[in-house]
């Protein structure tokens, strides 16, 4: 049963609050980590990377100018990429092949068994 | 959001689709004479850029060296065994062994004299440039090959 009125309760509470007497040892350094505690519930969230990177794609990189420009470098990188790695692959097939052929002529390169 | 990535997506795309056609596209003339029925030949004519009547004649010398050569090589082979087992016998010079030796020098010669014959014989069915270009080249690799670890140095 509730003997204690709407109006009075604020009072009725900080006089019980005044009354209440504990004799529990508080842990070490108890005070500093609450406020450390508020403090960083009240700090605003830092971006974290992806949310920038999530906000650059969304709201950057529609523009045309850039969209374009993006997609044209990309294409130049998988094009150059694509003729350095052919033209290595293309000079190491060749030389191989070069080699092959002095083995079979020379019975002195050719492998022992 | 949506739009950004699409575009993302597609550059991404793109980028791969291009290098995998320029790759294909740039390495079909390797991948050619690698699918060839006799690589080395192949490769011998796109090379030294011969017609198609230079590479008939040139594949008709190759085709008849290489019974020689196959028969110096089981030579080579044999003659190889004998100095191993004359080597591992001794601690000291042996008359067989000097014979042994002699014998290898002069089966490495012919070997050489042989190559050399057809070296020529085939740099001689080149046009001339090629030709000259295609006998320092086989020189290089089988009579210099010192000279070619040194330069690789």
């Amino acid at each position: 049963m509730n003997t204690i009125e709407p109006g009075n309760n604020d009072e009725a509470l900080g006089k019980l609050l005044k009354e209440w007497r504990t004799d529990a040892p508080l842990p070490l350094h108890f005070q500093e980590a609450v406020w450390r505690r508020i403090e960083r519930a009240q700090a605003p969230a830092a971006a974290s990377v992806w949310d920038t990177i999530a906000d650059w794609i969304g709201t950057v990189l529609p523009r045309p100018a850039l969209a374009a420009s993006y997609v044209a470098i990309l294409l130049a990188i998988g094009v150059t990429a694509g003729w350095t790695q052919a033209r290595q692959e293309t000079a190491r097939v060749k030389g191989e092949l070069g080699e092959r052929y002095i083995r079979v002529l020379d019975p002195y390169q050719t492998p022992r068994q | 959001m949506k739009k950004g990535f699409f575009i993302l997506v597609l550059g991404l795309a793109l980028a791969a689709a291009a290098y995998v056609c320029v790759y294909f596209l740039c390495t079909s003339s390797a991948r050619n004479l690698e699918q060839s029925s006799q690589p080395e030949l192949a490769w011998l004519k796109e090379e030294f850029h011969l017609s198609d009547s230079e590479f008939t004649r040139i594949s008709e010398l190759h085709a008849a060296y290489l019974p020689r050569c196959a028969e110096t090589c089981r030579q080579v082979e044999v003659q190889n065994e004998r100095l191993r087992a004359l080597l591992a016998a001794t601690n000291q010079m042996t008359p067989e062994i000097e014979s042994a030796v002699a014998e290898s020098a002069r089966l490495r010669g012919e070997c050489q004299r042989n190559m050399l014959r057809h070296f020529y014989e085939v740099s001689r069915t080149m046009p001339p440039e090629q030709g000259r270009r295609y006998l320092a080249w086989v020189q290089e690799r089988t009579f210099m090959p010192g000279e070619g670890m040194m330069r690789d140095k």
